[in-house]
């Protein structure tokens, strides 16, 4: 069981340690008898419980296990201050003077004389923090500096780009993408027509159909920039960031509640998780940089201590899930777990999670990584701050009512955490001092030294020398507007993952997004304006033959609208949208909920039927992009839901009061829905459907948003 | 208008596109994605890893724990040791208890249940007994999650799901894994869930208080169109989609939508009918018995009989989340859950059998754990009788038909049902049997996520040969 260490830092230690030991006087060994015969067997038996690593616990910020923390104290203080009973506030509390502790009843007070004792002769305590648990051997043999070779840990580097070919898009993009499509004796297809186009656009960086206004605009416009133009406007409405907060959200699997709720007990739950939502909704639309956006994420609260304005950013770790029997060692950990999962799975691109029980099998990554990343969780809690001065408090500052409260995340006592051998809570390795990962950084990597290191990990997470955190960003963003990203694997760039289809291009892009500022909207806007986004997606058979998958991009990937387009969509169409920005959530599966389908309520308890039907992520962990299924399911939904009848008979009844000519309302239809105009033989099906006395332009609206062309993006 | 359906337009036009995709590699390669998407429909395992001696599976699940000591495993030990305290253990209550029933051995394998299974008994020489079942934790929660996706915490796919990814569906006018549940039990819907498996494999949960057909399938029908109405405007919907396809030759996609729609309107009449408990006459009624879980059963064999991949029936009332938590007036719950229970269950195997059924539809019968030999007490009431509480490290459930060996009792715990001490089958082990009886090996079934191929089973779960019928 007590083996020796094999790690050469805690060897240093015990030497250190059996230095001071020969240099004792005999003074020394009757206080090392006293602490361990009158002082450890009550801290272990009366105090462990809420307040050591053991028990997972430091409540009120306070650990007793080491001689370190309990001098460090908690949250109101120093626990013993070096003969100085007055002023060590463990002593206070055995009186039951401020604290009341143990709180199920007090110390005798001969135990409480012990203690005086204690700390006037000096406060002996052998316990040190490098010492605490019994270290499982435990090894590594990473070659860290081998495995930066691999393409995702190298630099990002930017080559010459080669020459434009045959007159087709002069950009880098496109140069980039044309000349691998040379290598492979393919070309690149024609642009999409102007219809096309602007429906595309329009519901990739608004998520919503173009409006009549916009189309006649458009399609009327014959100026060489008119494209450019409608780009622009776009950028600037107000959905951009209701568009584009959504995968945000999907990658930090925000929820509003916890799988698990026992009987009718909310006080886990988020009701105001919105706030977190809005925020992100805000700071796209704003364009905040990139970096800035991420680093306040993390540590709003360290940036701008002073400042309440980003504190809801905080939602990112602080509405994550929170487990049965929270505050259980092994329920902490896989907490810690979640929270590691989604920074590295989402900001880095990095697996690390499978690196808590052994190291990693493929990618160079240390369980020693995982921990160092863990420890800054466990050096954080979770905190309901309360919203207005005035609210009601509970304990240790938190608001005593979750609807009172941001749900955000606060310093706790810095923790470094043991390795836990096989992700065993119980079976401990060595400590492992919080840091960055290894394989992300330079040849050393310091320790973070501040607080539980938030502010230091996001900094160093978001420094542009950190070779995956553009790169797994940039390619997201390429993802949403192709359907597919450079690397097919948006959340695992390691080397089970897929290497990326355009090294070059992926490396070009993500090194001038850092140039431009970190800018989300000169990225949208610098993909939209390429060629290569620009063009049909109609299939080729020559070019199906040699590249199935399109993966050179020979044309543009034809997309299934997300459930929220598609239904904010059918909201546009039948003049229901409530436009109105930010705030609580709905039931978008109600008629009645008119708002946009990212105010939906996300439960982990039970998803909104509607929603997970249609593909929306389990917000119980992060997720890297929709999984497209098809299913009877959903067109029940279609065919028969309230929402879809409601919407339908919205939409025929504006379709009624546009024109008056059955021929002129299918017109008008056809453009509102598809921006296009029918062909004759449309039309003629149509009249055909609509014929009799009382024509339904309900059922007939309901058939054209059930369509594959409404819900498809050319 | 026509009601005829179109004859697998999917099928014919995928085709066609392929002969016109004309030949080389690059064909080939695509009909080999092609292929791998529609496998992606019918479950992964296009031929599973051995013969499957299950196609079907109902899990019979009594949420709260029935109590082993009071059901399945007799423990006359506990009259001798009643009134004393368990070793080690912080009791809340007064001791070892025993329990109240006659116990007895039945059919010609002499299978030994209470005088609680009163029509059970004549069923059993087709149970298999395992009673020495344990699991990890004494918490209605994480047992929950550990018993229905392998798993303490949440986010791991379901049992039902593993089995629709691996093997789909038979059926294609009906989900492949649908829970039937009257309200919401412990945990909720995590325990149907696919997690990080694609959607369709989710449980499609029922929520059968309902008794009308068209409430138990949110949107199985439009209120006010009826089916030509609704064939008209079909026909013109896919009419419209065969258009726009028309100009996207071998859109896969595409195509699935089409048939889906299609697949939709089936399944308002499929659906409609198998959920349709007032076409059972009287008799098979009151063979089952009046309890809502008694309405269940005869659901759950309905859709059995057109094939259903998994279904699992939720023994929850409208007010009790997890009605077999006895942690008091255990005698008492129990003599009224297991009437229950006993009658329904004892049709729904007897019936399967007399329909051919029962050889390849494993029924299963348990709970997240047992409950303790020994008493607990609630102090405050002062009138109120024992009961028992959470027991993890020794239980009892049965198998059922599926390639199981019937007549059979499997397994020990000690002499006071503490522990499981002989042939002990972890909940792990379950899950791989079950899987293996379905024919899938459960090292094999793997799904690629976060880096991981994750799997039912963990790194855990050995097959219980000795249950298996050879």
């Amino acid at each position: 069981m007590d083996r020796w260490p094999i790690n050469p830092w805690i060897l240093l230690c015990l030497l250190s340690i059996s230095v001071t030991i020969v240099a004792t006087t005999a003074r020394a060994e009757d206080d090392s008898d006293f602490f361990e015969r009158k002082i450890r067997p009550v801290l272990v038996e009366r105090c462990y419980s809420c307040h050591s690593i053991e028990a997972g616990k430091s409540k009120g910020g306070l650990r007793v296990d080491t001689k370190e923390s309990l001098r460090k104290g908690g949250d109101s203080g120093p626990g013993v201050v070096e003969r100085d009973v007055e002023k060590s506030l463990v002593v206070a509390a055995l009186r039951y003077d401020s604290f009341e502790m143990p709180p199920d009843g007090k110390l005798s007070e001969s135990i409480i004389a012990d203690f005086e004792h204690w700390i006037q002769s000096g406060a002996f305590d052998p316990r040190l923090e490098s010492e605490l648990g019994t270290h499982e051997e435990f090894t590594s043999d990473i070659d860290y500096e081998a495995g930066k070779d691999f393409w995702a840990f190298r630099p990002i580097e930017v080559r010459n780009v080669p020459k434009a070919i045959d007159h087709w898009g002069s950009g880098r993009i496109d140069r980039w993408i044309a000349n691998q499509l040379k290598e492979s004796n393919l070309t690149a297809s024609g642009p999409a027509t102007r219809e096309v186009l602007l429906r595309r656009l329009s519901f990739d960086l608004v998520g919503l159909p173009p409006t009549p206004e916009q189309s006649e605009t458009y399609l009327a416009d014959a100026a060489e920039d008119a494209y450019e133009l409608l780009v622009d406007q776009l950028l600037n409405e107000p959905g951009f960031g209701e568009r584009w907060a959504r995968p945000w959200l999907d990658l930090a699997r925000f929820g509003e509640d916890q799988a698990h709720i026992v009987g009718d007990d909310r006080s886990l739950c988020y009701p105001n998780a919105y706030l977190y939502r809005d925020w992100l909704i805000r700071s796209l639309n704003e364009d905040i940089s990139y970096d800035e956006f991420v680093r306040l994420q993390i540590a709003a609260d360290l940036i701008e201590p002073d400042n309440d304005k980003h504190l809801p950013a905080l939602g990112f770790m602080g509405l994550g899930p929170k487990y049965y029997r929270r505050n259980a060692p092994e329920v902490m950990a896989e907490e810690w777990e979640d929270r590691v999962d989604v920074l590295s799975r989402g900001l880095l691109g990095l697996t690390i999670a499978c690196a808590r029980c052994h190291d990693h099998k493929f990618d160079p990554i240390g369980t020693e990584d995982y921990y160092a990343l863990a420890g800054v969780f466990a050096s954080t809690e979770m905190y309901n701050r309360p919203v207005k001065p005035d609210t009601e408090l509970g304990k240790n500052g938190h608001a005593k009512n979750p609807t009172d409260s941001l749900h955000i995340v606060r310093e706790s006592t810095p923790l470094d955490l043991n390795v836990m051998i096989r992700g065993d809570a119980q079976r401990k390795g060595p400590i492992v001092p919080r840091r960055f990962v290894k394989v992300l950084s330079a040849s050393t990597v310091p320790s973070f030294d501040q607080g539980s290191g938030r502010l230091q990990l996001a900094v160093a997470l978001t420094n542009p020398s950190n070779p995956t955190f553009a790169r797994v960003f940039v390619n997201r963003v390429w993802q949403q507007l192709f359907g597919r990203g450079l690397v097919a694997t948006t959340s695992n760039f390691g080397k089970l993952g897929e290497p990326p289809s355009h090294p070059e291009l992926l490396d070009d892009l993500s090194s001038r997004f850092i140039e431009n500022g970190w800018s989300l909207k000169w990225l949208v806007r610098e993909i939209v304006l390429s060629e290569t986004y620009r063009q049909s997606s109609a299939t080729r058979e020559d070019c199906v033959a040699v590249d199935p998958l399109n993966t050179k991009l020979w044309r543009m990937n034809r997309k299934r609208l997300p459930i929220e387009s598609w239904r904010d969509g059918i909201l546009l169409v039948g003049n229901r949208l409530d436009r109105s920005i930010g705030g609580k959530s709905i039931d978008p599966s109600l008629p009645e909920g008119s708002r946009r389908t990212v105010y939906s309520e996300v439960s982990r308890l039970g998803l909104n039927r509607m929603l997970a039907v249609f593909d929306f992520p389990d917000p119980n962990a992060h997720s890297d992009g929709r999984i497209k299924t098809v299913n009877p399911l959903q067109k029940l939904f279609v065919m028969n839901s309230p929402f879809t009848r409601s919407m339908s008979e919205a939409l025929g009844q504006r379709i009624e009061s546009v024109a008056s000519h059955p021929k002129d309302r299918i017109l008008a239809t056809y453009q509102l829905l598809f921006a296009r105009q029918p062909t004759e033989e449309e039309v003629s099906d149509s009249l055909e459907f609509l014929r009799g006395d009382k024509p339904s332009w309900n059922e007939w609206a309901q058939v054209l948003v059930a369509t594959n062309e409404f819900a498809t993006l050319d | 208008m026509s009601d005829s359906l179109p004859i697998d337009l999917g099928t014919t036009s995928r085709r066609q596109w392929l002969r016109r995709a004309g030949g080389g590699f690059g064909s080939l390669a695509l009909a080999g994605i092609l292929q791998q998407q529609s496998m992606a429909d019918r479950g992964v395992l296009s031929v599973p890893h051995f013969p499957a001696k299950a196609k079907r599976v109902v899990f019979l699940f009594m949420n709260g724990g029935p109590s082993h000591v009071d059901t399945f495993d007799p423990k006359p030990a506990l009259a001798k040791h009643e009134g004393e305290q368990p070793d080690k253990i912080k009791s809340k209550g007064t001791g070892y208890m025993p329990s109240p029933f006659q116990f007895a051995p039945h059919g010609a394998s002499g299978v030994i249940m209470s005088e609680l299974f009163p029509n059970l008994s004549r069923c059993a020489d087709d149970l298999c007994v395992i009673r020495s079942m344990h699991t990890d934790t004494p918490n209605h929660e994480p047992g929950l999650l550990l018993m229905n996706s392998g798993h303490q915490q949440p986010v791991r796919p379901s049992l039902g799901s593993w089995a629709s990814y691996g093997l789909g569906s038979e059926n294609d006018n009906l989900p492949s894994f649908i829970t039937l549940c009257p309200g919401l039990p412990v945990v909720g819907p995590q325990l149907w869930s696919s997690a990080f498996l694609p959607g369709q494999h989710q449980g499609v949960a029922v929520d059968a208080n309902e008794q009308d057909v068209e409430k138990l399938i949110a949107n199985l029908k439009h209120p006010t169109l009826g089916r030509a109405e609704q064939r008209r405007q079909l026909d013109l919907l896919q009419k419209m989609n065969r258009r726009h396809i028309e100009e996207r030759a071998g859109d896969q996609d595409l195509e699935a939508h089409i048939e889906a729609m299609e697949k939709a309107f089936r399944m308002q009449t499929e659906a409609g009918e198998a959920f349709d408990l007032s076409l059972e006459p009287q008799s098979v009624h009151d063979r089952y018995g009046k309890s809502v879980f008694a309405r269940n059963c005869i659901l759950a064999r309905r859709l059995l009989e057109r094939n259903v991949r998994f279904v699992q029936v939720h023994y929850i009332t409208k007010t009790g989340k997890q009605p077999w938590d006895t942690h008091s007036n255990n005698d008492g719950g129990h003599r009224k859950l297991c009437a229950d229970s006993d009658q329904a269950t004892a049709a729904l195997i007897e019936e399967l059998k007399e329909r051919g059924l029962l050889e390849d539809t494993l029924v299963l019968w348990g709970g997240e754990f047992g409950r303790t030999p020994y008493a607990q007490n609630d102090d405050k009431k002062k009138d109120a009788k024992p009961g028992r509480d959470h027991h993890n490290t020794g239980f009892s459930m049965f198998l059922a038909g599926g390639g199981v060996r019937g007549g059979m009792m499997y397994g020990q715990t000690d002499e006071l049902g503490m522990h499981a001490v002989e042939n002990r089958v972890h909940v792990h082990d379950l899950h791989a049997t079950i899987l293996h009886l379905m024919g899938v090996d459960h090292t094999r079934l793997t799904y690629r996520y976060s880096g991981r191929d994750f799997r039912l089973t963990d790194v855990y779960g050995e097959v219980v040969e000795d249950i298996i019928r050879t």
